[in-house]
């Protein structure tokens, strides 16, 4: 039987997790595999974190004239704390952090990782160039390319082109709004201005930068990222608005156009409509969401736009591990937590998937299980049967390690957090052994199936549904449900319930096609979209930024403080 | 020749003891006092009335029904109760229950109850007097050891979490705790509240008990698919490869 990897690489994590609560118990044999321990119920000042908040408090108290965060108001008197309150380590770096610093309104990391997200829109420019030459019989060369991309640098982030006495954005507010194109035509993009271009060569391993170019071809595309501070103030919705009209301005005024023709009319609506690229689809009513907010926003897109895998191509689990953490953050933690739900719960669930090593651990003991039996990564048949055998092994691996190290099954002590991270490493397994991401996705529900079959309990209610019932859905053609999982997304029928799955599925998503070593999931303009080094998040390193943001040395952009009196 | 169901695939003691607890045939280790009971679920003082939810059926003039004629009420029913719950959280350390099994347990053999199953506790709502004969039938039966397992309305935390050094689970409201004595003590009721008086829920299992009457597969325990390296599958997940190979190829229908 293959086995290769058992390195319990959790291990670390829990020994910085438990240290503290080694040091005061004071007991030479507390060991990470012990099944009884003391609660010293030390309350919420064991934690420096929540030391903060109640400091925080107490000065604000005589400022606000009213009672606000006092944690002796839990549970009829009885405070957070009657166990140890651990820290986390993010997976695969060495940044440990508080709890507190995963929810997102503490981490202004996570913050921009989803303004990166909203406030970008991909526009062709072709379309536009066909109006101006067909139409126009105006010029279009790469000089009047490069002088319309510095136009439109100037004016994106809000400034004036062609009207006197305006108003305009402060700069420094401003500063992240960027705007690059990327083209598969290297003798075009040899043409542009080096400070306009996403040089997909320079950006991208060479066998992905030729896939991409293939795909792209000859058409070429803009890059835009609008300012974060206007989505922050509006929403996903307006990206297009804001950049459909600073793009006609600013073709307006490097082509030297009439500002009222009729011509102006086919520009706005290719960079609104016809040659724009939303991040992500417009909900149905009942979800009263307009594009580019995070229920639309399908898996393959999100596999797409984090950029591991063409920094790190040769390992398939952290490509996936990255997109997961992405995922888990966004559709865990701002959609159904807070846009669906609200509250503070789904940080706690969806922490599991990117902390602590533990998903890491069961995810490399799949690849190497499936590597040393078939050989490689993709090889495996894409058959029921590999999902049947891999995601038994896995889940049944992850179980282990669970009951082996109580300590780790305290530290997921949520069955839903046990549920996604041990049907996510057989998913992801799966897809990588097979580069096939249907097949991960049965790997998905057979592990939950044995999951609850093993230990009598699953996750919430709702898993009843959307796990019990949902292997019906992996190969179905139902019209609803029958997309291949790249295509599928936040609002997939069965899908929009539940935490600890989402983030999970666009990792299923990216497995695959890691596992094939593509270049891209579903979509390579994404992929070279968010490849722009003009970003403020980190996309090729998700969790370490979110590390970052968790021990406060991240900075975001849409900053207020300029144009504030200070505190 | 009259149907035996079979409730459960598998030859080991968690096998033999899901099907137990699935059929409701159960060893009964203590008989904890109503009072006590009712007590400890908090909706009502021993001994008070009931509250109702209307008059009783009898006094309603129920409409002419088949299915009225078919099926007899529920005593609350009948009696126009609320809706009333009990609350168990389970330890993962070998509790006698888990949340499937006592679900199972409500949904074949109580009648007129609604199980939900979750993975740190597991709830029965019915008709307030039903409810109560279904929770007192839970405490005194095997199903539940008064150290591994305890009602918890709110605040459940615990299933997962290592013991307290006297094997008791963790309760971060201590809703139990073990007397000098040997015996373990309800001290609040499901929701937190103190009791007037402490109730003595008698003495948990030993470990070996805990260990032959539990329904959990654990690799310290009955193994469910061997350990890394050394695989060997229990009749239940051959079972159960079975029923998801089923449910993934129906859903293909390209029809």
């Amino acid at each position: 039987m293959a086995v290769k990897h058992t390195k319990k690489l959790f291990v670390k994590a829990l020994e910085k997790k438990f240290a503290t609560e080694v040091k005061t118990i004071g007991s030479k044999d507390a060991k990470l595999e012990g099944q009884t321990t003391s609660y010293l119920r030390l309350g919420p000042e064991q934690n420096a974190r929540k030391r903060e908040f109640m400091e925080a408090a107490a000065k604000l108290s005589g400022k606000r004239g009213m009672t606000g965060y006092n944690p002796y108001v839990h549970a009829g008197g009885i405070p957070l704390g009657q166990r140890q309150l651990v820290p986390y380590k993010l997976s695969g770096t060495e940044y440990v952090v508080e709890g507190d610093d995963l929810h997102f309104v503490n981490n202004p990391a996570m913050q921009q990782m989803w303004d990166d997200v909203r406030r970008t829109i991909v526009v062709g420019l072709d379309m536009a160039h066909e109006v101006l030459q067909k139409r126009l019989g105006k010029e279009v060369t790469p000089e009047t390319i490069n002088n319309y991309l510095e136009i439109l640098n100037h004016a994106m982030p809000g400034a004036a082109v062609v009207q006197e006495h305006m108003v305009e954005t402060h700069p420094a507010l401003v500063d992240d709004c960027n705007v690059r194109v990327f083209t598969g035509d290297d003798a075009l993009a040899d043409e542009i201005d080096d400070q306009y271009l996403i040089n997909i060569d320079k950006m991208f391993p060479a066998e992905q930068a030729e896939a991409l170019k293939a795909a792209i071809g000859k058409t070429s595309w803009q890059a835009i990222h609008v300012p974060t501070i206007v989505v922050r103030s509006c929403d996903g919705g307006t990206t297009s608005r804001w950049s459909a009209m600073q793009l006609c301005m600013t073709f307006i005024d490097a082509y030297n156009m009439c500002a009222g023709e009729a011509a102006v009319a086919d520009l706005a609506y290719a960079a609104k409509h016809a040659a724009v690229l939303q991040m992500s689809e417009m909900l149905p009513a009942r979800r009263a969401r307009g594009p580019n907010n995070p229920g639309g926003l399908s898996f393959g897109f999100l596999a797409d736009m984090v950029q591991t895998s063409r920094v790190a191509a040769a390992d398939p689990v952290k490509v996936s591990l990255n997109v997961v953490a992405a995922g888990a953050m966004l559709y865990d933690q701002i959609w159904l937590g807070s846009y669906m739900s609200g509250g503070v719960g789904f940080t706690q669930y969806a922490t599991a998937a990117y902390t602590n090593d533990v998903l890491d651990d069961f995810c490399y003991y799949g690849a190497d299980f499936a590597a040393d039996k078939f050989g490689g990564f993709a090889k495996a048949p894409a058959l029921l049967d590999t999902a049947k055998e891999l995601a038994t092994e896995v889940n049944a691996y992850g179980m282990e390690q669970y009951e082996a190290f109580p300590t780790l099954l305290e530290d997921h002590f949520g069955g839903s957090q046990r549920a996604s991270v041990l049907a996510a490493a057989s998913a992801i397994t799966a897809a990588i052994a097979t580069g096939h991401s249907q097949v991960g996705l049965a790997g998905w529900y057979l592990s939950m199936l044995l999951h609850k079959e093993g230990w009598g309990r699953l996750g919430f209610f709702g898993y009843d549904l959307q796990d019990q019932c949902g292997p019906t859905n992996v190969f179905s053609y139902q019209s609803d449900e029958g997309n291949p999982l790249e295509l599928r997304g936040a609002n997939y029928p069965n899908y929009a319930m539940n935490v600890g799955h989402q983030g999970e599925y666009a990792g299923i998503s990216s497995a695959a096609h890691a596992g094939r070593m593509d270049a891209f999931a579903i979509n390579p303009l994404i992929k070279v979209t968010f490849a722009n080094p003009g970003l403020v998040f980190d996309w090729a390193d998700v969790r370490a930024c979110f590390g970052k943001g968790g021990a406060r040395e991240f900075r975001a952009a849409g900053d207020r403080s300029l144009v504030m009196p200070a505190v | 020749m009259a149907y035996t169901p079979q409730f459960y695939p598998g030859s080991t003691s968690v096998g033999i003891n899901r099907r137990k607890h699935m059929s409701g045939n159960l060893e009964k280790l203590r008989d904890i006092p109503e009072a006590d009971v009712v007590a400890i679920m908090g909706h009502r003082a021993p001994g008070a009335d009931y509250s109702s939810t209307h008059p009783p059926l009898k006094e309603m003039g129920e409409p002419d029904c088949p299915i009225r004629q078919i099926v007899a009420p529920t005593a609350g029913a009948a009696a126009g109760d609320r809706v009333r719950y009990s609350q168990w959280t389970d330890s993962m350390y070998f509790a006698p229950s888990i949340p499937y099994w006592r679900s199972y347990w409500g949904a074949i053999n109580c009648k007129g109850c609604d199980p939900g199953t979750l993975s740190g506790r597991q709830i029965i709502e019915a008709r307030e007097r039903d409810i109560e004969a279904y929770t007192k039938a839970q405490y005194d039966s095997e199903m539940t050891d008064v150290a591994l397992c305890s009602m918890r309305g709110c605040t459940v935390h615990g299933h997962s979490l290592r013991l307290e050094e006297n094997g008791m689970q963790f309760d971060m409201l201590a809703r139990t705790e073990m007397g000098k004595d040997g015996n373990v003590y309800g001290v609040k009721d499901q929701v937190g509240i103190p009791l007037d008086k402490k109730v003595n829920l008698g003495k948990p299992m030993s470990e070996a008990e805990a260990k032959k009457r539990t329904t959990i597969f654990r690799v310290d325990g009955v193994q469910m698919c061997g350990t890394v390296g050394a695989r060997k599958y229990d009749e239940a997940v051959e079972a159960l490869h079975h029923m998801w190979e089923l449910r993934s190829k129906w859903g293909y229908r390209p029809e």
